[in-house]
């Protein structure tokens, strides 16, 4: 094998591959993050970080609980405040969206997950700036709320870099180097770099860099928008205001700023093809024309529950992308075609509250083989040579699918799989 | 009453923009292209004029490619109520857009003309000045406020002294400035009626205007990329550095 550079290659320098390579570096791995602009440029400089920890299994809860520890161990050790513990709340305006919160905070209970009921009247006390009279139900989780996405970043880095992790900015990986039917390090633009094992964490871009090793990779990048409101005396939008997820209207809110975010899940999303993008495309210069249809869709759909927001109101629109994959579950670990090279991606808008854990689960298959978590729904391949998943075709149709239901579909043991 | 929007198609200015090899322009094939944001400012402004209550119909009017459609239609999604598209493949000098214009407005005869204070892309900040001349008409330039009486516009100005309060009598040519208002999305109605807006393509032969260039562009050069940074660890350290560097 050739001259070794680190034990650990990782491309991609979002949340994704920096929790790994910093999970791997407390483990005593030598890792080096290659990544094609700056680190967290790419979705995770464009993502909101809504944290719900409450999932439709006990594996994902699970998953984002154990997070959440890991988190307040990065803000201890880096002095960053990154989760901002606002709480979050469901709400339901029609029979089919209240049965989803009823089953969910039956599961929630069941597990010990602190979820209540809430009265329209407790809602509307705890959210005075949102409307609530067509409300049927709603659900409070004191103890979600979001991950800041910067401080995140900022955390993993100065932790890492404490651990001896490098960072390679401005240096795009062009090939996978693979001797003896093994990946044994990258080809860079700034030349090759060699390690026991690679990790593709390359975001919307990792379906390419599976590619350059003869794999498919089905993830799609699909397009999402959020806005922020400009802070206006007339309406108190508190810092620890809770967090809204309304899947009716496919929109989901936090406070930012004095301001608020609202960003959604459309049935119909942008689709990007990441390879017809410029060389230097940098997904923080995206900017949303001013009768985009997207934003023009989303502006409609906050006013639904928001009616103070219009085209009128002052606003920063972030566009963005993300990876979707099909059934909006992450790829965590090797194909069985190339032993070495491993895939941490499709992340399905959910990367920045799922970096912390995903990151230790890496490190445990990367340097043992193995994790005490269930990978059951996040294996890298679970849809492996599988018909319908082998052309980018019918990839990118399946995963387009999923992320238009993604607040489409009704959750839950009761629900018949319908779009209210 | 009839409001006439000038705009200039210009690249996005916060994109990473590099020079041609001959140095008299900028690589613009990959780049994406907006209605200049001061021009988009005096757009919102003529729309929140209509929706205070004057009767008012909008026009906005572009110079260039085929290509400019897509951004007048985002205009009439934005709110104006026809747009016109001037043909014109010539990179054109202010004096010269001045100058169609005023062809354009004597043809149209609007009371009020909007339009930003300058491109972003060249800054000249030429045209509003040049068309007032020409037309003969007052101008008030700057504008962070704008205000319709009878026959007149009372315009608070943005000058290095403070703000300026003038009135003009109409018609007249209003340039805008970045605090005057801003621009809105476009709703999804007005999306679905900017379609069916229409466009008038005119060439610019139809308008009998001999183009006379006044200004030839020699060079360009880029800003330096180089930075020096430094780390400081106190705001103490942070004075020290800058009263070293200041001159």
């Amino acid at each position: 094998m050739s001259q070794k550079t680190a034990d650990v290659l990782i491309i991609g320098g979002g949340v994704a591959g920096l929790s790994t390579a910093l999970q791997l570096a407390r483990r005593g791995k030598r890792v080096i993050v290659v990544e094609r602009g700056q680190l967290g440029s790419g979705s995770t400089g464009r993502a909101a970080g809504l944290l719900g920890q409450l999932r439709g299994t006990a594996a994902s809860t699970r998953m984002l609980m154990d997070g959440v520890e890991t988190v307040r161990e990065l803000e201890k050790e880096t002095g960053e405040e990154i989760f901002v513990q606002t709480g979050s709340l469901r709400v339901a305006a029609t029979p089919a969206r209240t049965q989803e919160i009823v089953d969910l905070v039956g599961m929630g209970k069941a597990i010990n997950f602190d979820i209540q009921h809430l009265s329209r009247e407790e809602v509307n006390e705890k959210l005075p700036y949102m409307k609530t009279d067509d409300l049927l139900d709603a659900c409070y989780c004191p103890t979600d709320g979001h991950l800041q996405p910067a401080e995140l970043v900022a955390s993993y880095v100065k932790w890492g870099r404490k651990l001896g992790v490098q960072y390679q900015t401005q240096n795009p990986v062009e090939r996978i180097l693979i001797e003896g039917g093994r990946a044994v390090g990258v080809q860079t633009a700034s030349g090759p770099l060699y390690a026991d094992a690679v990790v593709n964490a390359g975001g919307p871009w990792s379906y390419l860099i599976a590619e350059m090793a003869e794999s498919v990779l089905p993830t799609a990048a699909i397009g999402h928008v959020y806005l922020t409101t400009r802070p206006d005396d007339a309406i108190t939008i508190d810092r620890l205001s809770p967090g809204v997820r309304d899947r009716g209207n496919r929109i989901y809110s936090r406070p930012e700023a004095g301001g608020l975010i609202v960003g959604m899940y459309e049935a119909e999303p942008e689709q990007y093809t990441m390879e017809n993008l410029p060389a230097d495309f940098d997904m923080a210069l995206m900017k949303a024309a001013r009768d985009d249809i997207h934003v023009a869709m989303l502006i409609y759909c906050a006013q639904q529950r928001f009616p103070w927001i219009d085209e009128r109101t002052p606003m920063t629109v972030t566009t963005g992308i993300m990876t979707f994959s099909p059934d909006g579950k992450a790829f965590c670990g090797a194909f069985p075609n190339l032993p070495g090279f491993f895939h941490c991606s499709g992340f399905s808008g959910h990367g920045i509250v799922q970096s912390p854990t995903i990151g230790v689960i890496m490190a445990d298959l990367v340097s043992e083989g193995k994790t005490d978590y269930d990978l059951s729904e996040i294996e890298a391949d679970r849809f492996f040579e599988q018909p319908g998943y082998l052309a980018r075709d019918e990839i990118r149709n399946r995963c387009f699918e999923m992320a238009g239901n993604y607040y489409g579909r009704v959750e839950g043991k009761t629900a018949s799989g319908k779009a209210s | 009453m009839k409001i006439l929007v000038p705009t200039k198609r210009v690249p996005d200015t916060d994109q990473r923009i590099t020079l041609r090899e001959d140095g008299r322009g900028i690589n613009d094939d990959q780049l994406p292209f907006v209605i200049n944001p001061f021009d988009a400012i005096a757009l919102e402004e003529a729309i929140r004029l209509r929706e205070t209550g004057c009767d008012a119909e909008i026009l906005i009017v572009g110079i260039g490619s085929a290509d400019y459609e897509e951004q007048l239609r985002s205009g009439l999604a934005m709110g104006a109520d026809r747009a016109i598209l001037v043909h014109c493949e010539e990179s054109l000098d202010p004096w010269n857009v001045a100058r169609i214009l005023q062809v354009l407005v004597l043809r149209e005869g609007p009371d009020l003309v909007l339009m930003g204070k300058q491109a972003v892309d060249d800054d000249a900040s030429q045209v509003g000045p040049f068309l007032a001349a020409l037309l003969d008409w007052p101008q008030a330039t700057f504008a962070s406020k704008v205000e319709l009486s009878e026959d007149a516009v009372r315009v608070d100005r943005e000058t290095d002294q403070g703000i300026e309060t003038i009135e003009v009598t109409r018609p007249a040519v209003i340039t805008t400035d970045l605090r005057l208002n801003e621009p809105r999305y476009a709703s999804l109605p007005s999306i679905l009626k900017a379609r069916k807006k229409p466009i008038e393509q005119l060439q610019l032969e139809a308008l009998e205007i001999t183009l006379e260039p006044r200004i030839k562009i020699i060079g360009l050069e880029a800003p330096s990329q180089s930075r020096t940074c430094r780390r400081v660890d106190s705001v103490e350290q942070l004075v020290e550095a800058l009263v070293e560097v200041l001159p």
